[in-house]
């Protein structure tokens, strides 16, 4: 058994490095074809041509693009991603710094959404027709049209500004609360595994409203998706011929839930990728400081490492989440394993 | 067809909603000179962050600008960006999406990895970089928009294609000697066109979302341009100190056209999917 699951490891790899590298070949050229020059931005308004030519040198930019693209590469699997142009920090450290941040806010709120999109999903597909099913309905619809960065600032309106139970939306700690020793770099953690509890009492307090937002928004599309495939399964020839041998109501929604768990699984899987964009705008809106934030300002400011850090973060992460989503389905599902 | 349609309405109201949603948002973006009550790059120095009165029906905002009138015109961005997007999708992903169908090779490769490509990766984050490094304009935006979405529509045609392939539909029509061309867009294209025809109102609801959010973020349009997004941006920094109009109802503006888009969209399909399982 362990050879196959090893065969299927390297096969899952050998599919996601040509994506990973297409990703990165198709904005490294993008960004630096059309991109904002660095140069001039570097150099200041009194730099003269020669100045000019030499910090274009310097950084490599008089390269044919293939060749920068090629060197760019090199370094990337030496683990050297550049260097910020506007911070002057490794684009690697930067990343490392902000990657808990980042992932605590994204998981807990695609966890959550699908706590609770899941059921509700599947429920409704149970009830197909009912008052409960077009309910889950249009309130997916609703979770669809809603602009994510637009519902995190309605929340601030709401529970900060009129209400007063959530904190100011600016940062992930409030400014008078200690600081806990780094351990996994999220305060939370940090603060219960430090025993700081007012450190991670505030800390807490700052994920609720962004991490709920994060959590509609991820929602919507996992209860209509898990609608569509518990429907499926309910039609589905085996579970009506477990309905017409007189099966009990609890042993085939069991039945139905264990055959829907692999593609919702999976579903959520491109979930959480999807939600990498969305969860960048709410860490804006809430100051979070996360790769998302980061990463948009580098965008913005055409920082051409830093947008190249980013969008490679952002392709790993989605070779990640769909290795662990695969591995999940071949413990789950026996019947696909022969298959690539 | 008009059979179809008529049943398409009685049957589905969540169709009529919809799109009723949408025309009074067409209706607002085609007359928005003769309907907007103020104009909306005007600013008015004296009531800079007015809140909603008399004369300024939903306040102004930083600028001392209507907002009702800026909502207004801003409809005729959603509508000027969403469509010649999804236009440009479809003149790209009908003939890929036929032709990938219909021949397989290599061009069905591509458009399969591309398709993976954009499952595997946040399109908005695309979109952003993209539109950030090409120069920030409003025709950029359009067409950043419309090529990332034209795999959407190629895999849908390109499926309806795979269906049909094989029929005795397509072996008569060849049989009786018509040529590649006229069997592909006379033939096969009607056939495949419903279920891609189906896709347009969602893909213009997303459309009109990344055009928003792109404007949200700072790139491609910008102040004092009357469209929503960029509404939003500026209305963001007066939430914590009360200014609520100012984001506020921009976001009522494009959840309300996104919603009519998507719900008759989502009823389309759902019929489209009823009368299939009949046939």
């Amino acid at each position: 058994m362990s050879s196959t699951f090893q065969g299927f490891l390297l096969r899952r790899l050998a599919v996601s490095i040509p994506l990973v590298l297409a990703v990165l070949f198709v904005t490294f050229m993008l960004v630096r074809i059309g991109g904002q020059d660095p140069v001039a931005l570097l150099a200041g308004p009194t730099a003269s041509a020669a100045e000019h030519a030499a910090i274009r040198a310097e950084l490599g930019l008089d390269r044919p693009l293939l060749v920068q693209f090629g060197i760019y590469l090199g370094g990337v699997i030496q683990g050297d991603l550049g260097t910020s142009w506007l911070s002057s920090g490794a684009v690697l450290d930067e990343i490392r710094g902000r990657l808990f941040i980042t992932l605590e806010l994204l998981l807990w709120g695609v966890a959550i959404g699908a706590l609770v999109g899941v059921p509700l999903g599947l429920r409704a597909a149970a009830r197909r027709g009912s008052f409960f099913d077009q309910a889950v309905r249009a309130v997916s619809l609703a979770g669809f049209s809603v602009p994510t960065y637009w519902l995190g600032l309605i929340a601030i309106l709401l529970f900060f500004y009129f209400l007063d139970l959530a904190p100011a939306p600016m940062g992930r700690i409030s400014a008078m609360a200690e600081r806990p020793d780094a351990i996994t770099g999220s305060y939370l953690i940090d603060g219960l595994l430090g025993g700081q509890w007012q450190s991670a009492g505030s800390a807490l307090a700052h994920l609720i409203l962004p991490v709920c937002t994060i959590a509609v928004i991820a929602c919507a599309p996992i209860m209509k998706q898990a609608r569509a495939i518990g429907a499926e399964v309910i039609e589905s020839e085996f579970i009506r011929y477990a309905r017409a041998s007189g099966l009990g109501e609890r042993r085939i929604r069991r039945m139905v839930l264990r055959n829907s768990m692999v593609p919702v699984l999976t579903f959520v899987g491109t979930e959480i990728i999807g939600l990498l964009g969305t969860s960048s705008l709410i860490e804006l809106i809430f100051s979070w400081g996360g790769i998302g934030q980061w990463g948009l300002q580098s965008i913005l400011n055409g920082d051409f490492a830093a947008v190249q850090g980013y969008v490679l973060f952002a392709a790993l992460l989605s070779v990640v989440v769909f290795l662990i989503i695969d591995l999940a389905v071949w413990v789950l599902e026996p019947r696909g394993r022969g298959a690539p | 067809m008009i059979a179809a349609l008529r049943s398409l309405i009685r049957d589905v109201p969540s169709v009529t909603i919809g799109m009723t949603i949408v025309m009074i948002h067409a209706v607002l973006a085609v007359f928005a000179p003769w309907i907007a009550p103020l104009d909306p790059i005007a600013a008015h120095a004296d009531k800079v962050l007015a809140a909603p009165d008399a004369q300024f029906w939903l306040g102004t905002d930083g600028n001392g600008m209507d907002i009702l009138s800026r909502l207004i015109y801003g409809a005729r961005y959603a509508f000027g960006i969403a469509l010649p997007a999804v236009a440009i999708s479809l003149l790209i992903g009908l003939p890929v999406g036929l032709w990938a169908g219909f021949r397989g090779g290599w061009i069905d490769e591509l458009l399969l990895r591309t398709m993976d490509l954009l499952r595997v990766f946040p399109s908005i984050i695309l979109a952003l970089a993209i539109v950030a490094a090409t120069g920030q304009s409003l025709l950029n935006v359009i067409f950043v928009i419309g090529f990332l979405d034209a795999p959407v529509f190629a895999r849908v045609v390109r499926a309806e294609v795979l269906a049909l392939r094989g029929s005795t539909m397509v072996e008569s029509a060849r049989a009786i000697g018509n040529s590649t061309p006229r069997l592909l867009f006379v033939h096969l294209l009607p056939n495949a066109l419903s279920g891609t025809l189906a896709q347009i109102s969602v893909r213009m609801a997303w459309a009109v979302r990344v055009s928003a959010t792109l404007a949200f973020v700072g790139v491609g349009i910008q102040q004092p341009t009357p469209e929503w997004g960029a509404m939003i941006r500026q209305g963001a920094e007066y939430m914590v100190t009360g200014e609520w109009w100012v984001a506020l109802f921009p976001g009522l503006a494009l959840v309300s056209l996104v919603f009519g888009l998507n719900l008759a969209g989502d009823g389309v399909q759902d019929w489209l999917g009823r009368r299939r399982t009949r046939r």
